[in-house]
């Protein structure tokens, strides 16, 4: 049972009804719409994230899921491990992210497993030593690394928010990217 | 020194340059800004956030020290450092914010002393026991305790960016307070 109540999306102002029924009426939009004067911004941050091309929907989910299960967020996992699962994720692969499987056995491409590597460094120390860096540089270049760091900042953060509230995962809404 | 370089405004859209511009052009924007897909709305969700009237300043200036300090976040720690003054933190009590625990017996009161509480645990652990969320929540309502929760969230995962990217800090440019929306 969450923490802090939720908001009614059905009372709220009419872009960010539509924003959030666009994007699935889920209840971590109830929570954060309570702060109505900060929700409006987060929403256009979202929307960039996963309207961007730089990243497929597979590669974003593969560095979704390993932040939510470095940060310990059952309900970023229990919303991302679906979707992951739509976009291609094999359960194989999904354990070895969620520290039950094997990386180096899951299958992930070189590249994936790139951003893994970065992902479990940055989430475990706060920083990346000289020789992840570079070799993440080479891999991604600096818009592509930068986005990814963005997206982990995102779901780092978020994940912060979510555990805070003990927000229940949503019974059956799925986030609609 | 900034692991990689930063985007010249002339380099960015209009309404990327426009908020950069609008933030002091500091480092951390033009380093950011080399995700040039995703920085617009990365930095709209900050200009609400930093124009939202809810939290008062001191307050959220308690909250972002406190969660650089955590996070260890040199840049963060520079530019607040110099900008929690402006909202009326003490010297002291900043040294007291970046220490590991004299902020405890600083002489905040309740309620920031709540709130440090509260971003203390979470950065640290992740997560929060339900008397230390209550207690902020009885004391600032529900529209208050989700914006502490949105500020500890996007420092500490700017935390993570500014120190993966060992953004240098700025010589002398200081984030400008913006107008309250």
């Amino acid at each position: 049972m969450s923490r802090i109540p939720l908001a009614n999306l059905e009372q709220q102002p009419e872009p960010i009804r539509q924003w959030a029924a666009r994007r699935g009426n889920l209840n971590v939009f109830r929570l954060i719409a309570n702060a109505p004067k900060v929700f409006g911004g987060w929403t256009e941050m979202v929307d960039e994230l996963f309207d961007s091309p730089t990243f497929s929907a597979r590669m974003r989910e593969v560095i979704i899921v390993r932040v939510a299960h470095l940060q310990e967020s059952p309900y970023e996992l229990g919303q991302h491990l679906a979707l992951a699962r739509t976009v291609g994720l094999t359960e194989q692969e999904l354990d070895a992210l969620v520290g039950t499987g094997d990386l180096d056995a899951a299958g992930f491409s070189s590249t994936e497993r790139a951003a893994v590597d970065v992902v479990t460094e940055l989430c475990g120390t706060h920083r990346l030593g000289d020789d992840s860096f570079a070799a993440a540089r080479a891999v991604f270049g600096d818009e592509a690394l930068t986005e990814l760091l963005m997206i982990v900042s995102c779901y780092y953060g978020l994940a912060l928010v979510l555990n805070a509230a003990d927000l229940d995962v949503d019974v059956a809404a799925r986030f609609q990217p | 020194m900034t692991r990689i370089p930063y985007r010249r405004p002339e380099e960015m859209t209009e309404r990327a340059r426009e908020l950069t511009t609008e933030r002091g052009n500091l480092n951390v924007y033009r380093t950011l800004a080399n995700a040039e897909k995703v920085y617009t709305g990365w930095m709209l969700a900050g200009r609400d956030a930093l124009t939202s009237p809810v939290l008062p300043r001191r307050l959220r200036e308690l909250i972002v020290l406190r969660a650089a300090y955590l996070m260890d976040c040199a840049y963060e720690l520079g530019q607040h450092n110099d900008i929690a003054r402006t909202a009326g933190v003490s010297g002291d009590e900043i040294k007291a914010i970046t220490s590991d625990s004299d902020w405890t017996t600083a002489g905040f009161g309740p309620v920031e002393l709540a709130v440090l509480q509260l971003t203390t645990e979470l950065v640290t652990t992740r997560g929060v026991a339900p008397p230390v969320l209550d207690q902020v929540h009885e004391a600032l309502g529900a529209e208050a305790t989700v914006e502490v929760l949105m500020v500890i969230s996007r420092y500490a995962g700017l935390a993570l960016m500014l120190n993966a990217l060992e953004v240098d800090l700025d010589e002398t440019a200081r984030l400008p307070t913006l107008p309250q929306g």
